[in-house]
């Protein structure tokens, strides 16, 4: 109950209100600058030799549209299961988020897509392009030429495939332990290529002289069988009985060997070979030591890898080399020759040379080689710069001769022997051959460097075939160009792994599957570099309520009517996604 | 129920019993501790209000500017530098004839920097169309809190609350704090006059023309004159609700008096005592606290000191170039009556020095003493100022 009223007499108010529209005041004729949509490139998928389009990616899986994000990474990698997996993922060192907390997991979160899509079956919607008459032969079906003929087959090529061994995959199936590389995940990538349309002949070795005959019934020849043979020590004793290699014994373990390795083995090299025997050797009861001739951080092997190494027990031993072995009553008596630091490379690697007479003398049961491997036979090699040679980022063309057009990709020509630049490589040799085919060897260079990501190294096949992602500028967003107002900082998921002890015991898959409730959570951190992801800032902060939803794939446009150019939804846009440019005569629309 | 609460939260108690929808403020001492109660309440939803977090005090009021055009009930507080950073939007506030209140805690403008009390900052805005109520001790600031609503919505008004930088704001005191069924009754639910409608678009606070401009002003001009009779009864119906009555103006001891000194805000609270330990001496002296500044109760004033022989007005504050603002608004109130008293203008207490009994009486005696004034204002309690300091 309320008191009753005050009677006393208040004038009725006369104050500035209008019901007169305000649109015939066209506030657009004040803009000297213009506001516009304008997506750009993200760091991460730069830095991915793959190129794929990892904001996108992120944004799709977010708003659950997981199918739609696995289409979005095999547009550029047909590896999406075997990269979530041992991807190195350089993309997550350049992340933007990293600046502000964490970087997003984004390796994590390509390997949630894969088991997704695996899980649920699903199909992609990838259509090849109409067919061309020209028909290439990949040599090697590991992850380079799988990749060539992947990429190939959807420009509308047909390809065969040989490989040597009995099954496809070559590194992938014989070179990566269970452990890292699960089987299944691997034959679900290759059965998603395979039902792309690419052949694949198995058993096949292919032949110096194959290449001689080829011209008769392929265009082009892809070559990418890889590094198999490996390196020798060039010591004394290297040769002795049972010195084991270390590529040879991965495969054996592949093919389901479980040789008992009791006592101390010692492991030359530091590479991921050496880390992947050294991890296996844990497994089968060993006692592995790694000798690397540089420090740990000079190693070649991924840094992750080789934390995980050192977990399970791996022993390190920096800055030796062995200069003799000796077989001394069933062991081996191996003299380490320690090496000092000189200084650095212009990478920040060790210079190293031998310390002195400095030399230690290490008793061990099992001696693995690891310390590299090279072409199996010289063909292989790519050839040096010269007429009728285009050497590219990650392979190399090679006309040199009418009758047959080579390609080097893969382990032969990329530096870092990695999955994933395996697929660059592949992808930029099917491109390189389209371009070839259609427009001749001339224009090669200058069109690949136009569907380059973000003017980097790799290329993007969606940018190649002019899909959306071709209309982004290739300017590179930076930390400070988003606005960080807009995110809370948040803790990166932990990736999960089988407890230490159970990895120990067996070769059962170290990482665990992640969560949807954890993806979606994951893919929230993303800042999307570049891309809208819808969120509607500008919508919301337009004082001229100019910005104006759409069917467009934009979802919006601007009433340049109405927008006097104040600039507020661009300085809002939390990821970069929008463009402030100065009015000139051709865009103004008014006084 | 009667709590020791200091001034600061007799406010927010206040604010919190008077059901507001909306709070924006931006923090500044002295005046802080009133949002961070409030913000207390509303995080731990004592309070069913939206607490607007804001980078400075002209956002603070525009926020609550436009929430105000929405229909729902708003408050702010500031002091000092932020009350000047406002001025802008509380034009607009009482333009847009949105009844906002405001609690404006006294303190001195910089430079020098100083946190302490001093009318200036609100006084200096006594131009912009806002209600401005002073207050003596923390139950007349939590009780005109509620008056504040009552008025700021019957005249479609903002108003400030005011009351002196520590003085009030810091001090403990005892407060009877009314329940909320009390307080309902007094203050019933906000019923807009006008809002901002999606099914009624409308442009709020567009151009006015000339040819509107001077009508829109003397409308508010009439709502301001009409706020004085609406105080009037809405304080009535306050008083029989809850037993306390404080008026625009409140005479103490001036029925006989001669000399009539006049105050507002705490060191009215002094000057009783001196008042009444004047009279126990037998001086004919009387006291005139003046609560209601905005508008100016000029008939009341002229009603009360125009029968004595003189009028001794205490100014914390000072208008460069023309003297005490309180000052001069009762000399302006005056200077048409026939028989016009001398009227003394005494400046005191400025960036929060003490006004203490014996400075008061001082003034008595010299106000007494003197025929006529010696000067437009005269400051005192000045100490020698020491030059050499610019040099140190």
């Amino acid at each position: 109950m309320t008191e009753k009223k005050v009677p006393s007499k208040v004038t009725p108010l006369f104050f500035a209100r209008s019901y007169l529209s305000t649109e015939d005041n066209k506030t657009g004729s004040w803009r000297f600058l213009r506001p516009r949509y304008e997506e750009k490139t993200a760091p991460c998928s730069v830095a991915c030799p793959a190129g794929e389009d990892i904001g996108r990616i992120e944004t799709l899986a977010n708003q659950g549209m997981f199918k739609e994000a696995w289409e979005t990474i095999l547009r550029e990698n047909p590896f999406p299961g075997v990269c979530g997996s041992v991807c190195y993922h350089p993309c997550e060192a350049v992340c933007n988020r990293g600046e502000f907390d964490e970087a997003v997991a984004i390796n994590a979160m390509e390997r949630f897509l894969a088991d997704t899509a695996r899980k649920n079956e699903f199909k992609p919607f990838l259509t090849n392009l109409s067919a061309k008459k020209e028909k290439i032969a990949v040599v090697g079906g590991g992850p380079s030429g799988l990749s060539a003929a992947y990429f190939l087959t959807l420009l509308g090529y047909s390809c065969d495939v040989f490989e040597a061994e009995t099954e496809p995959g070559g590194v992938l199936r014989w070179g990566i332990p269970q452990y890292r590389l699960p089987l299944p995940v691997l034959e679900r990538d290759i059965s998603l290529i395979k039902n792309q349309g690419v052949q694949i002949k198995t058993g096949i070795r292919i032949s110096k002289e194959f290449l001689k005959e080829a011209g008769e019934s392929y265009n082009a020849v892809f070559i990418g069988c890889g590094y198999s043979r490996s390196r020798k020590l060039e010591i004394p004793g290297e040769d002795l009985e049972g010195i084991k290699d270390g590529r040879a014994f991965l495969n054996r373990i592949r093919h389901g060997e479980r040789p008992r390795l009791d006592g101390p083995s010692v492991i030359i090299g530091g590479g991921n070979t050496a880390i992947d025997v050294a991890r296996s050797v844990v497994r089968l009861g060993g006692t592995p030591l790694i000798a690397y001739r540089r420090r740990k951080q000079d190693m070649p092997a991924f840094s992750e890898e080789i934390e995980l190494a050192l977990d399970e027990g791996v022993a390190l031993k920096e800055l030796v080399i062995p200069v003799s072995v000796v077989s001394d009553k069933g062991d081996y008596a191996v003299t380490l020759h320690h090496m000092k630091v000189i200084g650095e490379d212009d990478r920040g690697r060790a210079l190293v040379e031998p310390d002195g007479n400095k030399t230690e003398e290490i008793r061990v049961k099992n001696i693995f080689k690891a310390i590299g491997e090279e072409a199996a036979e010289s063909w292989c090699d790519p050839p040096h710069k010269g007429e009728g040679v285009v050497t590219l980022n990650n392979s190399t063309l090679d006309c040199r001769t009418e009758s047959e057009v080579l390609v080097f990709g893969g382990d032969l020509t990329n530096e870092i022997k990695s999955v994933v630049h395996a697929v660059a490589s592949g992808k930029e040799a099917a491109i390189a051959l389209d371009i070839l085919f259609r427009e001749g060897l001339d224009t090669v260079e200058s069109k690949i460097r136009n569907c380059l990501v973000g003017n980097g190294s790799f290329c993007s096949m969606e940018i190649y075939m002019k899909g959306p992602r071709f209309d982004r500028s290739s300017h590179v967003v930076s930390y400070s160009e988003i606005n960080a107002d807009y995110f809370y900082l948040s803790q990166r998921i932990t990736q999960p792994r089988l407890l230490r002890e159970e990895r120990l015991a067996t070769f059962d898959e170290v990482n665990l599957k992640v969560s949807a409730s954890m993806a979606i959570r994951e893919t929230e951190r993303c800042f999307n570099c570049g891309l809208c992801n819808q969120c509607d800032n500008c919508y919301l902060f337009c004082p001229d309520l100019a910005i104006v939803r759409d069917k467009t794939p934009q979802g919006r446009h601007i009433n340049y009517d109405y927008c006097k150019g104040c600039g507020l939804c661009v300085v809002e846009c939390p990821r970069n996604a929008m463009v402030l440019e100065e009015e000139t005569n051709e865009t103004s629309t008014g006084r | 129920m009667k709590q020791v609460l200091e001034g600061s939260q007799a406010v927010a108690e206040a604010v919190r019993l008077s059901r507001v929808t909306v709070i924006s403020a931006y923090p500044i001492t002295p005046q802080t501790h009133i949002v961070e109660y409030l913000s207390d309440y509303v995080a731990d939803g004592t309070l069913k209000a939206s607490f607007l977090k804001v980078e400075s005090e002209h956002s603070a009021l525009s926020s609550l500017v436009g929430a105000a055009s929405c229909g729902v009930r708003t408050f702010t507080s500031s002091s000092s530098q932020g009350l000047a950073l406002m001025h802008e939007i509380l034009h607009w506030a009482s333009g847009a004839r949105l009844p906002i209140v405001m609690a404006e805690v006294n303190r001195a403008l910089a430079p020098g920097w100083n946190i302490w009390a001093d009318q200036l900052d609100s006084l200096a805005q006594r131009d912009t169309g806002w209600i401005q109520l002073y207050c003596e001790h923390s139950q007349e600031v939590l009780d005109t809190v509620f008056l504040a609503y009552r008025l700021a919505e019957a005249v479609s008004l903002p108003v400030m609350v005011i009351m002196d930088a520590f003085f009030l704001s810091h001090t403990y005191e005892p407060v009877d704090v009314p329940g909320q069924e009390l307080v309902d009754r007094f203050l019933p639910a906000f019923e807009p006059k006008f809002q901002v409608d999606t099914d009624d678009p409308a442009a709020f606070s567009p151009l006015v023309t000339p040819n509107f401009y001077m009508e829109m002003r003397h409308n508010t001009a009439k709502a301001m004159e009409e706020s004085i009779a609406q105080l009037a009864e809405i304080e009535e119906n306050f008083s029989n609700i809850f037993g306390r009555y404080y008026g625009p103006v409140e005479p103490f001891l001036c029925d006989d008096a001669e000399i009539i000194m006049v105050t507002s805000g705490t060191m009215t609270g002094t000057s009783r005592q001196v008042i009444q330990e004047l009279r126990e001496k037998g001086e004919k002296v009387g006291l005139l606290k003046i609560k209601l500044f905005r508008p100016f109760p000029a008939e009341i004033i002229r009603k009360t000191l125009g029968s004595v022989k003189k009028v001794a007005i205490i100014d914390r504050n000072f208008s460069f170039g023309a003297g005490g603002i309180f000052a001069q608004e009762v000399r302006a109130a005056m200077c048409n009556l026939s028989d016009c008293p001398q009227i003394f203008g005494y400046i005191a207490g400025l960036g929060g020095r003490d006004v203490t009994t014996d400075l008061l009486e001082d003034i008595y005696w010299r106000t007494k003493k003197s025929e006529v004034p010696s000067g437009e204002s005269i400051w005192m309690g000045l100490q020698e100022e020491n030059h050499a300091v610019e040099r140190s």
